[in-house]
């Protein structure tokens, strides 16, 4: 009797602990299925792989075209660790890191039933070249990929693919430890060979991630479906990354932010890109937060650039000042509380980060050090876009100058043509301005090589604003950029950064914080942010 | 005899056409009553200065996002934490952010919406002082010379028309922001207050040079014209010394009406980012930036929608009262309203087409 007592009772409690497993399993695991609905504020700048360049861009992206490589579908720095996508493997890197050798997976499909091949791989990098490709400049130390760029005729002699092994083997022309990151973003990713060499935004090609775009109506909306062939074949052989909740996902430009608001607290829209209007932000926090509303991180650096060449800040004492004068909280007020103050030139969350404050606020110090520089000449344009807390965060700076004793003349140019007018040498009076930068990717390369190395001043799309450019520092990102990011590499990056800072060719004020912001329906805990392509279509599930 | 406005008899033979019309002007207590109203939104943007110095202790684009103020006995921020600047705080901290600050700037609003009244009075007065100067100009050419000049003036003055004046404005005002406008020699840099005003200026002038150069075809055909080419008076005495004269009533009208017009148009611009430049204030501006914070601080975009919607009003009332005074066919609704035979005629040629 007691043996059967015991029994039932371990049958009992097994019984019990099923039932509270299902009923747990039940409701953390979701619905699958439906059509789940968002919006954006713009459309994105292409909804062309090999165009794109902006984070709207690859959001909407991210789960459509795989570069051979990709990054981990996951939230925070986990998100930064680069995986195989449609390579069997990570690459193998020889002769000195100037080899990459990979193995395409056998059996993928685009999702119009089309099989990929490897030498698809080539011709993603040699349209991206003939579309005059943002990207491009990342993919100029493959073996003959200049001269391709110049003439655009013929083939990258540095890729060979072979179709029938799935073998593809990249010759660079000197080692670049960035390469593998580079390889992970989505200009590379390979299309099939009929693909127009022109952009595709109104009908992009086939898909070989989870969703496909099924239609786009550029200016107004797009859409996805699951991408017919995935769950037979390219699911099967990309585990790693995930297959998505949701059968159709629909995409609307909605340009007023306030009414994005609205509908997604009424359930009319289930997700909203852009972060809730500072004007609103506020109050969606305190009802939502944590439950529809979750502040996300970014790897981003926002800043004003000093033209280390032009007077007068060609004195560093000057940029030290502007440096001492600038408070980084009153920056935090002027964007409502969607900046974290930070004083140097990499973000919290970028491999090599260490975080120092070389320049505490202090306005006595800087005019002490504005009366020690004494600079002749205190005429100066300053120079930002029209984004309305950017354009107040350069008012505010016009403002600290002033103070300073400098006569001011601001110039505020839409954001759309900002990149491309304080870029090009021809623009006058280009002596300081406001930027941010995002990463392209989780290296800290991305940002000493395009902002700071002397190499990256060009007379058109400069992104050197502060035209830096001090030789041994410029021999210290050469050489960094050749070697493969370590724990050795990455000390020296911190350090790298405070040298930067003690030049003080910036003036660096926070790193941004965005936001995810869904209706009721949606299941917030499960939405993935990944620090380079912000929100993952693939995570979005109905509760 | 005719009657005033009370139905008082008075006395017209032998008075001339500009006192006649300053009489009609009096009686016409409306357009007095706006006109009273501008004078008063002139005084008010004039005192700018002594408000900003003497009272608000700030100038118009100083920002104070960290400041704290003794309002009622009592620290407050500037701006909060949250970004929401400070509201009207009327005389509690002597005056200080009066009508609240204008953003997370925290600059005073009160200073910057006199400042930019005087900004806003200023783009719509020179832009439409250079608009009757041009088109007077054109219109007296084309409408007295014919000939080859007219059809080149006119369809000129067609293709200017042709585009939308918002559209041609702001294409205009995007080209001239980054290397501003180089000008017989002179130089205006893109940030300047003369790029919004010769933009507006400019784009405005068909809209006045066209009617007038029908009325000088109309003025070219009369008898004195015939009398002093008889005389043997050249083309250039004749234009500004015959027709000029004739042709001031509508003139004045038009500039009247004009710079209500080129106030709505600046706001415009200013509001989309191409008008007045950052971080001088005007009142469209003033609404662009409070447009940020319409939900938490309306009163930031009512405040200078008020001040425009009352001065265009005024003008604009004021501006019908004097085409009223002027006009000679208004002179005829005068008269008739007197009792005396209404011969029926036209209004002032084009003053209705400003408002396309």
């Amino acid at each position: 009797m007691r043996k059967l007592g015991s029994v039932l009772l371990v049958l009992a409690l097994l019984t019990a602990s099923a039932v509270g497993l299902a009923a747990c399993g039940s409701s953390s695991s979701g619905k699958e299925g439906g059509t789940m609905t968002g919006s954006y504020a713009s459309f994105p700048d292409y909804l062309d792989p090999g165009l794109s360049y902006t984070s709207e861009g690859w959001t909407a992206l991210w789960d459509t075209y795989i570069p051979l490589l990709t990054y981990k579908h996951t939230s925070g720095p986990e998100g930064n660790e680069v995986i195989p996508g449609l390579a069997k493997s990570l690459p193998k890197i020889t002769n000195g890191g100037k080899t990459y050798t990979l193995e395409l997976r056998k059996g993928l499909k685009y999702s119009d039933g089309t099989p990929v091949k490897a030498s698809d791989f080539p011709f993603a990098v040699e349209r991206m070249f003939r579309i005059n490709s943002g990207g491009s400049p990342f993919y100029t130390d493959i073996v003959g990929a200049e001269a391709f760029a110049e003439k655009k005729t013929s083939h990258i002699s540095g890729i060979k693919a072979a179709d029938k092994t799935g073998k593809i083997v990249i010759d660079l022309v000197k080692p670049r430890g960035t390469f593998t990151n580079e390889l992970g973003l989505m200009f590379v990713a390979p299309l099939p060979q009929d693909t127009p060499i022109k952009n595709m935004t109104a009908e992009p090609p086939p898909a070989t991630g989870p969703y496909a775009i099924i239609k786009s109506q550029p200016g107004r909306a797009w859409g996805y479906e699951r991408n017919p062939v995935w769950a037979s074949t390219n699911g099967k052989l990309m585990p790693e990354i995930p297959s998505g909740h949701v059968d159709r996902i629909d995409i609307t430009v909605i340009r007023n932010d306030s009414t994005q608001v609205n509908e997604t607290e009424q359930g009319k829209i289930d997700w909203m890109q852009p972060p809730p209007p500072p004007d609103l932000l506020p109050q969606v926090k305190s009802k939502y937060e944590g439950t529809q509303l979750r502040t996300e991180s970014t790897i981003s650096t926002y800043y004003f650039w000093m033209n280390m060449k032009r007077p007068p800040f060609d004195d560093l004492k000057v940029r030290q000042a502007v440096n001492y004068a600038l408070d980084p909280r009153a920056m935090e007020r002027i964007y409502a509380g969607s900046i974290a103050p930070t004083q140097q030139i990499l973000p919290p969350d970028m491999p090599g980060y260490k975080k120092f404050t070389l320049y505490p606020h202090n306005m006595g110090k800087a005019q002490q050090l504005m009366k020690e520089a004494n600079p002749s000449d205190r005429n100066i344009t300053i120079w930002a876009d029209n984004e309305p807390e950017n354009a107040e965060a350069t008012q505010y700076y016009q403002d600290v100058l002033n103070k300073l004793g400098f006569s001011t003349k601001l110039k505020e140019i839409n954001a759309d043509n900002y990149f491309s007018i304080i870029g090009n040498e021809n623009t006058p009076d280009l002596d300081t301005g406001w930027f941010d930068w995002y990463e392209d990717y989780p290296h800290p390369n991305d940002y000493f090589q395009p902002l700071l190395s002397g190499e990256s001043i060009l007379p058109t799309n400069n992104s050197n604003f502060s035209q830096t450019d001090i030789p041994e520092l410029n021999a210290k990102i050469s050489r960094l950029g050749e070697e493969t990011l370590g724990p050795k590499q990455e000390a020296e990056y911190a350090e790298l950064d405070r040298e930067f800072m003690e030049q003080a060719p910036w003036a660096p004020y926070g790193t941004r914080t965005l936001t995810t912001f869904v209706s009721s329906a949606i299941d917030l805990d499960k939405v993935i942010w990944n620090p380079t392509f912000e929100d993952d279509l693939t995570s979005f599930q109905f509760k | 005899m005719a009657a005033g406005a009370n139905g008082e008899a008075t006395p017209t033979a032998g008075v001339g056409p500009w006192r006649l019309a300053l009489r009609r002007l009096r009686r016409n207590r409306i357009a007095l009553a706006f006109l009273g109203l501008f004078v008063l939104i002139v005084a008010f943007v004039l005192a700018a200065p002594l408000w900003a110095n003497h009272v608000a202790h700030t100038g118009p684009n100083e920002t104070h996002t960290l400041q704290r103020i003794t309002a009622g006995g009592e620290k407050r921020d500037v701006v909060d934490p949250e970004g929401k600047p400070i509201g009207p705080q009327w005389f509690e901290a002597g005056g200080k952010f009066f009508l609240g600050a204008d953003s997370r700037l925290g600059r005073d609003e009160m200073v910057r919406l006199m400042y930019g009244g005087r900004t806003s009075l200023l783009v719509g007065f020179a832009s439409a002082l250079i608009t009757t100067i041009v088109a007077t100009f054109l219109g007296l050419l084309a409408g007295y010379h014919r000939g080859w000049i007219d059809p080149v003036i006119s369809r000129s003055m067609d293709v200017l028309w042709a585009f939308p004046v918002f559209l041609l404005a702001i294409s205009l005002g995007i080209g001239l922001a980054v290397g501003g406008l180089e000008f017989f020699g002179l130089h205006i840099s893109g940030g300047s207050l003369w790029i919004p005003i010769l933009i507006i200026g400019v784009v405005m002038v068909p809209y006045m040079a066209r009617p007038l150069r029908g009325e000088v075809l109309a003025l070219r055909e009369k008898d004195f014209v015939e009398a002093a080419v008889a005389q043997g008076a050249g083309s250039t005495r004749i234009m500004f010394s015959e027709i000029l004269p004739n042709l001031w009533s509508t003139i004045i009208v038009f500039f009247t009406l004009n710079i209500a017009n080129n106030m709505l148009l600046e706001a415009g611009l200013s509001y989309l980012g191409v008008g007045v430049q950052p971080p001088n204030s005007s009142w469209g501006t003033m609404i662009a930036t409070g447009n940020d914070l319409i939900t938490s601080a309306p009163l930031l975009t009512i405040l200078p929608g008020t001040m425009i919607l009352l001065t265009v009003l005024a003008l604009n009332v004021f501006g019908d009262g004097l085409r009223d005074a002027l006009d000679p066919k208004s002179k005829v609704r005068f008269e008739a309203h007197a009792g005396v035979a209404a011969t029926g005629a036209a209004g002032t040629a084009g003053v209705g087409e400003l408002g396309r």
